[in-house]
């Protein structure tokens, strides 16, 4: 990403600025980055300190580090949160296979196959793209309910396998258009069947977007906590955020520091993502113009 | 499609297909993309379409998930208009959250990524420091953290004791003020737009910059001439995503107001209410009213959106 920015042009890039003027820009920039990243380290220094210590200390350097939080907080609700941890993964894993999988089936029959109604079909999933899901929310609920699948993590991943997230399609099918013609039509020619075009040439190709819609997948899955506080009642089955969610009205305002430590927790695989994927995560944004 | 093979003459010379050969090769032509769409096509008509007619016909209905769905006519759309003082609540509160984050987001995304867009050293760890609390902010971790911020003995108040001897209120207990956590919690969130902005400023050409400096327009000119007439496309992407999006927002007051919308209804996001009616009092013929109410905001909002755009937005051929 460096490059990229270096090589780009900047307004004004080639006017020569006073010293002064970029030492301004920096003050502002390094006061503003820490006023936006206090809470978060305070967060984190307030899961490490000993419980009485957290109110009135606006430090980040705890006086004396424990870890007495995590354990309190692992075990502070009837089950621990290991168990929210497994079901949270198991969810978002599925979930983001079924993202990539139904929707790039779907966005290779949009991008590359010649079908009777493809403009039709085209303009009813980019329809479903400006339609809020609180219209389908409750007759999908009752739907659940009739199949028994309320309570189960079926309502949160089976939609996914049917590609009822319509942006990754659009993502996927702006990706798909780039790719050269020429290699599925000679493809074609040599007696290729559409599947293995899909297979053999589309998605080895598509690496690139297959990798940010898998990653979406699993930040927006893992964080969401409208559909589990639907569809999930059981403690047993509950994922991170239900956990974190009990935790706080269970604690009340009693041990933040235990609240803490498990928030930092939920956070660590969307901060690792953060970490590793950060520019595929960014060139997403900047280039499908995502939400967050 | 009737089958005439004999009485085919008139096709094209090039094209001498008979028309049950022409089923089969449209067939052949059609029948692999369709099972490709298939998994789409199910839920499709499955998940949102037959789900959306339904909640539409709900909304006509008194329903509680045990009794038959029991018609009312119009009576939920009457009730929600004219008797509903939650509803009022709610819509107040929506409105003032849209109205309130929406442009004070826009316009931190756009003020940072104009002093990036300055060339500037150590550009990617700065962008990397905004962009982290967008990608963080929608979990229900960081709404916790807010509730503890503004909390009466949170950081908030603790910061102002210690630097001005000010006593704080409960931010987010106090009906006058909780609204306002949530205002700042969402442009915290700058990051997106922010990116998508900078993104949108590489595209502006230096050149016009260096022939506006030419002509000797000063930098505040250069912004209200230039910069911000060649970014209004993405201003007015970022302001409809944005909006939307802050239409639909629910988390943070869920877990800040613990589910109930208070104090006094002043949380009570337009999401909220619909899943109190819904899920709490299992109304689902009155929430299904309040979905679609929500849908004919967000298309009129998002219709007028489209139909200014061409008093406002300057599109370069």
């Amino acid at each position: 990403m460096t490059d990229v920015t270096a090589a780009a042009p900047a307004i004004g890039g080639r006017r020569r600025r006073p010293l002064s003027h970029s030492v301004l820009i920096h003050a502002v920039l390094i006061l503003a980055s820490l006023a936006m990243l206090y809470p978060i380290l305070w967060m984190i220094s307030g899961s490490f300190r000993p419980q009485d210590e957290i109110f009135g200390s606006t430090s980040l350097i705890p006086s004396s580090v424990s870890l007495g939080a995590y354990v309190r907080g692992w075990s502070g609700l009837q089950v621990s949160f290991g168990q929210f941890f497994w079901n949270s993964l198991v969810i978002s894993v599925l979930a983001t296979i079924g993202n990539v999988f139904g929707c790039s089936l779907a966005a290779f029959a949009f991008a590359r196959l010649n079908f009777t109604g493809r403009n039709f079909w085209f303009a009813l999933m980019l329809g479903t793209l400006m339609l809020p899901y609180h219209v389908t929310l409750i007759p999908q609920y009752i739907l659940f309910l009739d199949l028994g699948w309320v309570n189960t993590i079926l309502p949160l991943i089976v939609p996914k396998y049917l590609a009822t997230d319509a942006f990754f399609i659009f993502l996927m099918v702006q990706f798909f258009r780039g790719i050269p013609r020429e290699l599925d039509e000679a493809a074609m020619m040599d007696g290729c069947s559409p599947w293995r075009i899909y297979r053999k040439i589309m998605l080895p190709l598509s690496l690139p977007v297959l990798a940010t819609a898998a990653i979406f997948s699993f930040i927006w899955t893992w964080d969401d906590f409208f559909g589990p506080l639907i569809y999930l009642n059981d403690i047993g089955t509950y994922t991170v955020q239900l956990g974190l969610r009990s935790f706080v009205d269970s604690t009340g305002q009693s041990d933040w520091s235990a609240l803490f430590a498990m928030s930092n927790l939920s956070l660590v695989p969307v901060f690792l993502f953060f970490l590793f994927f950060q520019r595929l995560l960014i060139e997403g944004i900047a280039t499908t113009g995502l939400k967050r | 499609m009737s089958v005439q093979p004999t009485t085919w003459v008139e096709g094209p010379a090039h094209r001498p297909v008979a028309r049950p050969k022409g089923l089969r090769l449209a067939w052949g032509r059609n029948a692999p993309a369709y099972l490709f769409l298939t998994p789409w096509l199910i839920g499709f008509f499955g998940l949102t379409l037959g789900p959306a007619l339904a909640s539409l016909y709900l909304s006509f209905t008194d329903y509680d998930l045990i009794q038959a769905p029991h018609w009312a006519g119009a009576a939920n759309y009457v009730r929600i208009a004219t008797a509903d003082p939650k509803f009022v609540a709610a819509m107040k509160v929506t409105f003032l959250y849209v109205a309130l984050s929406v442009p004070l987001k826009l316009i931190f995304a756009l003020a940072i990524a104009m002093m990036f867009n300055r060339g500037i050293r150590g550009l990617p760890i700065y962008r990397a420091i905004f962009y982290l609390p967008s990608l963080l902010g929608a979990s229900v971790a960081i709404s916790v953290l807010w509730r503890q911020l503004f909390a009466s003995d949170g950081l908030i108040n603790l910061v102002l004791w210690q630097l001005f001897g000010i006593e704080g209120p409960s931010w987010i207990s106090n009906p006058n003020y909780s609204i306002y956590t949530l205002v700042i919690l969402s442009v915290w969130q700058f990051g997106s737009p922010m990116i998508i902005f900078l993104a949108g400023l590489r595209q502006v050409p230096t050149d016009i910059y260096e022939a506006a400096n030419l002509d000797g327009a000063g930098p505040v000119r250069q912004f209200f001439r230039i910069t911000l007439p060649l970014l209004t496309p993405v201003i007015f992407f970022n302001v409809v995503i944005q909006t939307i999006d802050a239409f639909k927002a629910f988390t943070p007051a869920f877990v800040i107001s613990s589910g109930t919308g208070g104090p006094i209804n002043s949380t009570l996001f337009y999401t909220l209410y619909l899943y109190q009616e819904a899920f709490s009092f299992l109304r689902m013929g009155y929430a299904s009213a309040l979905a679609w109410i929500l849908v004919v905001m967000i298309a009129t909002f998002t219709a007028i959106s489209f139909l200014s755009a061409r008093y406002w937005v300057h599109y370069d051929d």
